[in-house]
């Protein structure tokens, strides 16, 4: 067990900047709802939520973009929503989930947009309790 | 058998600890998925547990430090056992990362019947452990 250590402890020296250390998403990444209400006709939301959920209910405007339909979702959302100019706001259920988070990292690693993409805040829920 | 079973459990092994080994961050958000730690903890887990897994894969297929790797490994396979049904039974739905991006898609199901495939593996090599080479 302790040979393990050893190498554990280089890699993180190694890697000690790119580790977000203290939370799974940098403060950084995230926006509350006012600020992103704020920015106003400026920025396109993305619902990572799935499909029936963003039926029930949605942020007006919104496009849905979710894991379970990727592909046809990112073709369908680069050639009919997307503006490279504008801010991307992802939100999912509420803090608790994880869905804003994998879109948006796929949205940066994998689509390569230039956009300024950040996370709302505490997402659907709390866009709900600020309306 | 016995040989071939411990080189394909730990050449497995070697390989799901070098796919994470590649990105712990990643891993360190699989474990964070499984809401029983914090996140300072699941980072530090994802630097080590890939290091862990790699040097016992090594050791059953060089049969060095054979017996402990045994043991360890059967330790980890068992935990994270118990780790994935209580977050299935908690309503989670988790990656376990295990491989990768391999691993993705695969269902529960086929993940629960590759662990506890490789589970018995171990057994199997637990009860009847490989002669040290020494």
């Amino acid at each position: 067990m302790a040979l393990a250590l050893l190498p554990a402890v280089v890699e993180a020296v190694y890697l000690r900047d790119k580790i977000p250390w203290n939370a799974r998403v940098a403060e950084s990444d995230l926006v509350d709802v006012a600020t992103a209400r704020g920015w106003g006709a400026n920025v396109t939301w993305i619902d990572a939520r799935p499909a029936d959920e963003f039926e029930r209910d949605h942020i007006p405007g919104a496009v849905s973009l979710n894991e379970d339909s990727w592909s046809e979702g990112l073709a369908r959302f680069l050639g009919n929503e997307w503006l490279p100019e504008k801010k991307i706001v992802v939100y999912c259920s509420a803090a608790s989930c994880n869905l804003a988070e994998d879109v948006a990292r796929r949205l940066r690693k994998e689509a390569k947009l230039p956009n300024e993409i950040r996370i709302l805040k505490g997402g659907w829920e709390a866009w709900q309790a600020k309306k | 058998m016995k040989r071939v079973v411990a080189i394909l459990i730990g050449g497995l092994f070697v390989y799901a600890g070098i796919v994470k080994v590649i990105d712990p961050v990643e891993f360190a958000r699989d474990i964070d998925n499984y809401k029983m730690l914090n996140w300072s903890t699941s980072v530090w887990l994802s630097l080590y547990l890939p290091w862990l897994e790699i040097l016992c894969g090594l050791a059953l297929i060089t049969r060095v430090l054979y017996r402990g790797s045994v043991f360890m490994v059967t330790g980890l396979m068992s935990l994270f056992i118990v780790a994935s049904i209580v977050a299935k039974a908690r309503g989670l739905d988790v990656s376990c990362g295990c491989f990768g991006h391999a691993s993705t898609y695969l269902s529960f199901s086929w993940h629960l019947a590759l662990d506890f495939l490789l589970l018995g593996g171990l057994l199997f090599l637990w009860k009847r452990p490989l002669p040290a080479t020494s």
